[in-house]
């Protein structure tokens, strides 16, 4: 981590800053804060962030994606979820009209539809999104010598050394990896847990432990959250509570209580920004389509603010995201070696 | 569903890869043991979990996969399913460039490195529909387990839609997750790097309840599993109508030998589905099972057969 | 849902603003609000849109330091927005509680719903769905309530605008004196929870008694098949 002035450095490459849209007004407001790309996804299953009364319709990303352009950024349209077998449609469908829409990217996980999009696409930009968990040079070679994909969104296992010397082999293969936001535990795309207690997953449902099966049982004294039935946090009075993600629960293994996979924490790596800049990383992403207005706009800045500093050799500045966190608490994750 | 109306296609059980780390000697002895006793079509062999457990099993390896082979079974080898080091790449390499043996890949970074010729694809590959089917089929796919949360009409489609053979979970603890974090580690207060190897104190993984003592997962190291075991007894004729040919059973601390017996028994139309049922209870006492899944609901969901 | 305090909380604008509404009849209230969700309607289209998965439900707006509560009904026909003295909880979907202040907050998307949760502003009870689905449709709107009020007031709207900033502003000093408000209003109905809630503690504790039991050992069985 720098800390002293340096001077600018123009021997490093700018990272786009990658940030989220839930929403047109988000889209907007991430727009405004410095975003050079926002992502974002249609509203039905074909996005992982199918949540309730999030997403774009049609109208929405078009008017959305001429706005961006208006203001020089891009706009990537995550297709992420993996087709229902005999329904492709949807899933094409997609494809089809974020490319005719001028979608500056297209962010695929299933093998099959990357097939698709390159076939019928050749002229799209393509992104491997981080749901196809590609982990090591071999996999994204694959993606990329047989589908022409072009960036790989790496799955959220790798240390930041392990990142630098797979950006050395990959190369012209641009990285993207999550600098801020919710952080998956497990390998992304590759974590059923969700549809183990409630029927629906990222992969087909495009949600992890869906509000519809989320309660909130409030007990003298503290609340309980549940999902899909099973009890996965209990809080007390006061304590900061957080939304039952399962791989963030509380539970009981080999005799005692404790956040076994994962404590309710967000990433930060604000202060690791020189790093992973160093380790030639293409794209910063903030996770959070499903985040307001408010925390798009305060995060964006912030590492709109970060990025820049490090580019022209000035500290990163320490700003307080910890309103925002989860639990208000923060964690550098898969990025140190130690978190494993 | 009546024994007598099963299709008479053949099928084929596939004992899957043991995921837990259990002593290299017990390892070597439940090997020999199936060889000589079990009756199952083919068997897979090799880590898929975690290769720092690798070294250990290695010297036995070659006389399990001589022994099972010189029974008759179909020797697999499994690959590792996330692989991020230099050294578990070397590893598949080595995996992909051996002759012989059919190799089944948990990862793509392993079937990129088997396409051109015929190889397997584990169910901790994403295989959801018919069009990612067909380009690994185009690769040299000729056999797909496909993951555990796809209900029936689903994998039918696929089935349908296949050239590879579509082999189904059918009984034992459902892996759910891979993590590049080892949670039996975590559980005791030790990292990765000096794991003392403690996923081995829970050669059926470690259970994990919720705060009001519900079971609910298990852990495997890295791997997280589900508590209940799978069993789709009851499912077989169902799913052999749909064109499933294959079915996997996970090695579980219980008789192996005698759930395989159960299994073939039902597909041969000898054994009732309920009989056969009655009787996996008796040979896993405390079980809980569950095929949720295979009927489009939560996986840990248990289903009455309705027929 | 709310009773007069039997305690008696120091006195204080808020508490006499809350004794002032007290007797006033709820249906008083209802044209103002009716002239809100039309206003809403009106500018804002993209809400119910977005909300037309959940056109059945009911959700409960109760601002914690007012003496009554809103439901929603988010039917994009025909939404309704009623304001209720009292709530039972089998009527509504789902319920999102917090100081009146908090709340506006939110639907402007001025704060993260997220962040107020997890630093526990922000209570929400029964189908989180609907609340999550409410929340993302109203902050992707883009909704600033005094600038909808003022602009549809049109030339008068300037001195509304300033008026209910004020009045905002001292709600948000007064907070400490609504949550005093708060505890001393909701405390019989806690008193009546807990002794409920011991009870089933109670059952519980045999429902896991009864598990254990059934519960194979853990120890390992030895290794082989």
């Amino acid at each position: 981590m720098s800390t002293a002035a340096e001077p600018a450095r123009p021997d490093l490459v700018r990272p786009e800053l990658v940030c989220p849209a839930g929403t047109p007004a988000a889209l907007k407001s991430a727009v405004e804060a410095g975003a050079d790309c926002v992502y974002v996804g249609f509203r039905d299953e074909t996005n992982a962030r199918n949540f309730p009364g999030l997403n774009f319709s049609r109208k929405e990303l078009d008017e959305g994606i001429a706005f961006a352009h208006a203001h020089g950024a891009k706009v990537l349209v995550a297709i992420n979820t993996f087709p229902r077998a005999g329904q492709p449609e949807l899933w094409h469908r997609a494809v089809d009209d974020a490319a005719a829409m001028g979608a500056d990217a297209l962010i695929l996980a299933d093998i099959g539809l990357v097939d698709y999009a390159a076939r019928r696409h050749p002229q799209a930009r393509l992104h491997l999104s981080v749901q196809a968990a590609a982990s090591n040079p071999e996999a994204i070679r694959f993606y990329a010598e047989r589908f022409g994909v072009q960036r790989v969104v790496l799955p959220r296992v790798l240390t930041v050394q392990e990142i630098a010397a797979l950006n050395a082999k990959i190369r012209p293969v641009e990285t993207e990896v999550f600098v801020f936001g919710g952080l998956c535990v497990m390998a992304e795309g590759r974590c059923a847990l969700s549809s183990y207690a409630t029927g629906q997953s990222p992969n087909v449902n495009g949600v992890c432990s869906p509000a519809a099966h989320v309660r909130y049982v409030e007990q003298a004294g503290g609340i309980t959250s549940q999902l899909g039935g099973f009890t996965i946090n209990r809080f007390g009075p006061g304590e900061p509570a957080g939304y039952p993600t399962l791989c963030k629960g509380r539970f009981v293994a080999d005799g005692k209580a404790s956040y076994l996979f994962e404590e309710p924490t967000s990433l930060n790596t604000l202060g690791m920004l020189p790093d992973l800049i160093r380790a030639g990383v293409t794209a910063f992403k903030i996770e959070g389509r499903q985040r307001g207005r408010a925390y798009v706009a305060a995060v964006v800045q912030a590492f709109r603010a970060g990025v820049d500093a490090v580019l022209a050799g000035r500290p990163v500045p320490d700003l307080d995201l910890d309103r925002i966190t989860e639990g208000g608490r923060q964690t550098t994750g898969a990025y140190e070696k130690a978190w494993r | 569903m009546n024994a007598s109306t099963l299709p008479v296609s053949p099928s084929f059980l596939t004992l899957g890869p043991v995921l837990f780390n259990w002593r290299p000697e017990a390892l070597r002895d439940f090997y020999f043991r199936i060889a000589d006793e079990a009756d199952l079509d083919s068997v897979c062999v090799g880590e898929v979990v975690c290769s720092k457990r690798t070294p250990f099993f290695a010297p036995y390896l070659p006389e399990v996969i001589e022994r099972l082979a010189a029974a008759g079974k179909e020797v697999v080898l499994s690959s590792l399913a996330l692989i991020m080091s230099e050294r578990e790449l070397d590893q598949a390499r080595d995996l992909a460039q051996g002759e012989g043996w059919l190799v089944e890949a948990n990862d793509v970074s392993v079937a990129a490195m088997l396409a051109g010729k015929p190889f397997a694809v584990g169910p901790l590959v994403n295989v959801y529909n018919e069009g990612t089917l067909a380009y690994l089929q185009s690769l040299g796919a000729i056999r797909v387990c496909l993951p555990a949360e796809l209900s029936a009409p689903v994998i039918g489609t696929i089935a349908k839609a296949a050239a590879a053979e579509i082999e189904v979970q059918a009984f034992g603890r459902l892996p759910l997750a891979i993590s590049a974090r080892c949670y039996a580690a975590r559980a005791r207060n030790l990292a990765k790097d000096g794991c003392q190897y403690v996923c081995a104190d829970d050669p059926d993984g470690m259970p994990v309840d919720t705060l009001d003592d519900e079971p609910f997962l298990a852990v495997n190291g890295t791997q997280t599993m589900s508590y209940h075991y799978m069993d789709l007894l009851a499912e077989l004729g169902m799913l052999r109508g749909l064109g499933v040919r294959r079915f996997r059973l996970w090695p579980q601390q219980a008789d192996m030998v005698a759930v395989a017996r159960l299994f073939r028994g039902v597909l041969a139309g000898t054994l009732e589905p309920e009989a056969a049922a009655a009787e996996l209870a008796a040979l896993c006492p405390g079980v809980e099972f569950a095929n949720g899944y295979i009927h489009g609901r939560e996986g840990h969901a248990l289903v009455e057969a309705d027929d | 849902m709310r009773q007069a305090g039997q305690a008696a909380p120091p006195f204080s604008p808020v508490l006499l603003l809350g004794l002032a509404l007290e007797p006033v009849r709820p249906s008083l209230l209802q044209p103002v609000f009716d002239a809100m969700l039309n206003l809403v309607r009106r500018r804002h289209p993209d809400i119910l849109e977005r909300m037309a998965a959940y056109a059945d439900a009911v959700i409960c707006i109760d601002p914690t330091d007012l003496p009554f509560a809103l439901l929603l009904e988010p039917d994009p026909a025909a939404p309704r927005l009623t304001v209720r003295r009292d709530v039972d909880p089998a009527e509504v979907s789902a319920t999102v509680r917090g100081p009146l202040e908090t709340l506006i907050a939110l639907a402007e998307g001025r704060v993260d719903g997220d962040a107020l949760f997890f630093s526990r502003q922000l209570v929400v009870e029964g189908d989180t769905e609907v609340v999550v689905a409410l929340r993302n449709a109203v902050d992707g709107a883009g909704i600033d309530l005094l600038e909808d009020m003022a602009t549809a007031l049109g030339p008068f709207g300037r001195p509304v605008r300033a008026v209910a900033g004020a009045a905002l502003g001292l709600l948000s000093r007064l907070r400490r004196d609504a949550e005093t408000l708060r505890q001393a209003v909701i405390a019989p109905a806690v008193q009546g929870a807990e002794i409920q809630s011991a009870r089933l503690t109670e059952l519980e504790a045999e429902v896991k008694a009864l598990r254990r039991a059934a519960r194979p050992a853990r120890t390992a069985r030895g290794q082989t098949a």
